[in-house]
């Protein structure tokens, strides 16, 4: 430890992962510690289920649930897009073939105590049962126009300026009600408030292509989601820095963030040892005198022996219960995942509800989503606070990722990562320094 | 669309750091050996296909190496997946690399309980200096794990002698014990790797066309 270092990560989780391997992949030297045994920090998959129960302190459950090393329990569910950005970075970095991935089977939207597949194009924007004979027409003529739109091309348009208008105003020109502004905003374009409405149509628009370029990737749903769980994202990246140098240590406490002149990092004290570095990369929990609070997060898992009722006994599901729909400021997002995924013994399903706290009572406000997923066998609360950085590090050359939100897929995630990096070195990251002959590719 | 492929099965090299696994890597990779570990050789370097011919039946043996993460840390778990065989290295001069294999074995009965596993004694080439690990040691081991041990092998990737015949023999092990079960998992949903092949533009000319 004893060396003098380009960068110290602290933490291994997803977000401090990719930025070690982008780091060493652009031929830095990287120290990568984390003070707990395991990689991934706070996205973690826990295995076996005896370590779930003992996390929340809870008795061993026995024989109850099966094998405990069946199972594979993320403590913060997302779904990748299958065009996203955590995807791009995945094939660029190489990292894709570590992993396995499945198609999530279905995309769902709550309306009225029910739940309906999400419409994306033409034909089932038609068959949906979410909107009356007249609204289907106005929708479909929307998912035209969003389809046939390009950004660089105005006569796309269609005497709407996108760039400048806002999204209100969009729905408003193909007279949509508030229902289908509700579900095209929510479950679409995946915002968690309203407040887009009031943002430049692009930026929604963007994400409905997202969308829906996603859904033409694999089929079935935009999302995907690795075999054996998420953490293994964290773990494929921290190989990838390993394989170009990077030093990884584990359980390692972390005594002090040495500071030098002008409050710049020099270095990172553990008991006596002080390796010395130029930089260091790190999630919150790491600074709590340099992060501040910006609201809190709730996180449901369930495990089940059932898939949820009116998704076609799918394996696989994500379903978002829009804000307005249950009289809340932020939507609630509920994903299922099983046995299939190499995360749950057989037969099991493991659940999860998220949101965005908004009152004293968190539990009560998940109650909709957690309805959805009746009966469960266990429950595991968690409430978390979301942690930002007070600063964004150029001062004392310490970089801190966000913590990470209620979303229900990585774009947010990816969105940190990148602007951290471009932060720390300047650049924007180049994909094109990776050398693609690594090893081999699928043929 | 009928390409012949052929089987790829993912082989991992276990074993404490310093005993030669990068060795035996480089040796797999373009049967060279560097005396001085100079990880610089095998920087960027992850994983190696080599095809062998069983019999009638060809296979692609994919070795994996730990990329030094087994110094201070732990190898990650996402390393044993889906891995079909697993090599444990020991180094024949250093007794305390032999000792810890139980630990290697454990891990990889947990995260990889399916593969097949071998044992392979390194450092072979010990010019008249005496073994700290016998052949009755290696022997009580296999017995102490029942019939976890596939095969045991002794290697120097100084001279190369063993190394060859090593790869060799694992892959006609491998190719006996997966007959009947790539057959059964040809059958089965599979999980899919995304790659770049899979062209969006392609397919949103497919679904425009339904509606």
């Amino acid at each position: 430890m004893n060396e003098e270092y380009d960068a110290i990560v602290l933490g291994t989780g997803l977000k401090e992962c990719i930025l070690s391997g982008m780091l060493s992949v652009s031929g830095k030297k990287v120290l990568h510690i984390d003070r707990n045994k395991y990689y991934g920090g706070e996205s973690a998959s826990i295995t076996p289920l005896e370590e779930l129960f003992q996390r929340y302190g809870l008795e061993p459950p026995g024989e109850r649930f099966g094998r405990g090393r069946d199972w594979n329990v993320d403590l913060i569910p997302k779904f990748l897009m299958a065009n996203g950005q955590l995807v791009k970075l995945l094939i660029h970095t190489g990292v894709t073939r570590y992993l396995e991935f499945k198609s999530i089977e279905g995309s769902y939207v709550y309306k009225g105590g029910k739940i309906a597949k999400v419409p994306v194009d033409q034909k089932e924007a038609l068959a949906s049962d979410l909107m009356g004979m007249f609204e289907k027409r106005r929708f479909r003529n929307f998912l035209i126009y969003v389809q046939d739109f390009r950004e660089d091309d105005p006569k796309t348009w269609k005497d709407f300026d996108p760039t400048k208008a806002n999204m209100q105003g969009l729905y408003d020109k193909f007279g949509l009600d508030k229902n289908t502004q509700d579900f095209t905003g929510h479950a679409l374009a995946l915002f968690r408030d309203d407040e887009y409405l009031n943002e430049p149509a692009v930026n929604t628009i963007r994400r409905i292509k997202l969308y829906s370029d996603s859904l033409a990737r694999y089929g079935k749903s935009p999302y995907l989601y690795p075999m054996y769980g998420l953490g293994e994202l964290p773990q494929g990246f921290a190989r990838l820095s390993a394989i170009y140098g990077g030093t990884y240590m584990l359980d390692k406490p972390i005594d002090e963030i040495v500071l030098g002149e002008g409050g710049k990092v020099v270095g990172v004290r553990s008991g006596e040892e002080v390796a010395k570095c130029k930089q260091v990369y790190c999630d919150p929990s790491y600074v709590v005198e340099k992060v501040r609070k910006r609201g809190k997060v709730i996180r449901c898992i369930c495990i089940l022996d059932h898939p949820v009722a009116s998704t076609k006994d799918g394996l696989s599901t994500q379903i978002i219960i829009p804000q307005k729909q249950v009289g809340r400021k932020s939507d609630i997002y509920v994903s299922l995942v099983s046995s299939t995924h190499q995360v749950a013994a057989k037969g099991w399903f493991v659940g999860m509800v998220s949101t965005t706290v908004e009152t004293e009572n968190p539990e009560v406000e998940i109650k909709p989503g957690l309805d959805l997923l009746e009966p469960i066998a266990q429950k595991f609360v968690t409430i978390s606070d979301y942690l930002e950085p007070i600063d964004d590090g150029s001062q004392s050359q310490i970089f801190i990722s966000e913590s990470y939100d209620a979303t229900t897929h990585f774009e947010t995630t990816c969105l940190d990562v990148l602007n951290i990096f471009k932060r720390g070195t300047g650049e924007t990251f180049d994909f094109s320094k990776i050398k693609h002959e690594l090893g081999d590719e699928e043929q | 669309m009928a390409t012949v492929r052929i089987p790829k099965q993912k082989v991992i090299l276990c074993g404490d750091y310093g005993v030669g696994k990068s060795s035996l890597f480089r040796r797999f990779t373009n049967n060279t050996f560097v005396t001085e570990t100079d990880r610089k050789s095998t920087l960027g370097l992850d994983h190696i296909d080599r095809e062998y011919d069983v019999g009638d039946k060809q296979i692609k043996l994919q070795l994996w190496d730990t990329g030094g993460m087994e110094r201070v840390a732990s190898v990650t778990s996402s390393y044993y997946k889906f891995a079909e065989g697993a090599i444990l290295v020991f180094a024949l001069d250093n007794a305390a690399s032999f000792h810890s294999l139980s630990q290697h074995l454990l891990d990889i009965v947990t995260y990889a309980e399916n593969a097949k596993i071998f044992i392979c004694g390194n450092k072979s080439d010990l010019e008249g200096r005496e073994p700290e690990v016998s052949d009755e040691e290696v022997e009580a081991f296999c017995e102490q794990c029942h019939s976890l041990i596939s095969a045991t092998y002794k290697t120097s990737c100084r001279s190369g002698a063993g190394v060859e015949e090593m790869f060799r023999d694992i892959s006609r092990q491998l190719v006996h014990a997966n007959r009947s079960k790539m057959e059964l998992q040809a059958l089965e949903q599979k999980s899919f790797k995304i790659d770049t092949a899979c062209d969006p533009t392609i397919n949103e000319e497919a679904s425009s066309c339904s509606c």
